[in-house]
């Protein structure tokens, strides 16, 4: 049954067999890193920190993923290893779900957080041991080498968490933020946020080019 | 006949034969898949993989059609509502006996 099991598994793990879902997720964190950045350097009511700029920024970062990862599909896996198309069901809805819950649960807690004073430097800096776990469960399981990526993500999280907080906050020290949130917590979830980013950009283009040095297209009879 | 024998005789023996397990569980996963995929996944050769899909799709289990991508021949293959009855009903059977 355990075989089985595993099978039913395999299709979904072949989404990243080239490291495109990883190259997707690092190139997203990277850039809303990107733009966290810009908006807590510059003035409260610059370009950035409108939420028009906020939209098409989003839609740029989505096309970019979304076509992307198309042209990589098409022109590099489909002819190595074959087409997949996948259900809708599964991977439209529930990551849909789970990530409006997890996203408002956080947002959420914050909120309070922030209201109420509590000092969340330490909880916002082991937000990337979360990011490890979901990193562990979601890619590394089916990859050996990728748990040495999601233990470099643990140790980068604890350190986070260790820094002096002067360090932490330097993002955002003399921003405007900080009459919103503490430039520390700020701080945390931007380092975190980075981490996680340029590691699972980094781990997927390993991954493709691995992909492409140890597979190659049959010749062109039929697939 | 021990109950726990009688369900291990009533399973279904078109998807039983391990190859064709492999091939079913495989595309119960996805909407459909080429052949090139399911040749990768499974390690078969090319005569093996297209015997196993014939006697599927003899079953009434697997759909093939043949396409085009660019200007490369490409076999699709789905599993029919049927198949996905079958391997269901297989996987509670074999959950049974065991």
């Amino acid at each position: 049954m355990d075989r089985i099991e595993n099978l039913l598994n395999r299709p979904k793990a072949y989404y990243n067999v080239d490291g495109v879902g990883e190259l997707g997720i690092g190139f997203m964190c990277l850039s809303f890193a990107l733009l966290g950045w810009l908006q807590v350097s510059s003035p409260e009511h610059s370009v950035w920190n409108g939420m028009i700029p906020f939209i098409i920024f989003i839609g740029l970062v989505t096309s970019i993923i979304h076509y992307g990862s198309k042209a990589i599909k098409n022109r590099i896996t489909y002819p190595r290893t074959g087409f997949v198309e996948y259900r809708k069901r599964d991977t439209l809805w529930l990551p849909m779900i789970l990530g409006f819950a997890v996203s408002a649960a956080v947002s959420a807690g914050v909120a309070i957080g922030i209201k109420k004073r509590w000092s969340l430097t330490t909880p916002a800096s082991l937000v990337g041991l979360f990011f490890a776990a979901t990193y562990a469960y979601g890619i590394a399981r089916t990859v050996r080498w990728k748990w040495a990526v999601a233990g470099v993500m643990a140790l980068g999280s604890i350190a986070i968490a260790m820094l002096p907080a002067d360090a932490v906050g330097a993002v955002a020290n003399h921003s405007w933020i900080t009459r919103i949130a503490p430039a520390r917590l700020y701080g945390a979830f931007w380092l975190n946020m980075a981490l996680y980013g340029a590691l699972t950009l980094i781990s997927g283009g390993v991954s493709l080019c691995l992909y492409l040095r140890h597979t190659q297209a049959p010749a062109q009879e039929s697939q | 006949m021990n109950r726990q024998i009688k369900t291990i005789s009533e399973l279904d023996r078109v998807i039983h034969e391990p190859g064709r397990l492999m091939l079913v569980a495989l595309l119960s996963a996805v909407e459909k898949s080429d052949f090139l995929y399911l040749q990768h996944e499974t390690g078969m050769n090319k005569g093996t993989l297209s015997s196993h899909l014939s006697r599927l799709e003899e079953a009434g289990y697997v759909q093939v059609s043949k396409t085009y991508r660019g200007k490369v021949p490409q076999t699709l293959l789905c599993l029919t509502a049927t198949g996905r009855n079958a391997f269901g009903q297989y996987r509670r059977k074999l959950k049974e006996a065991l």
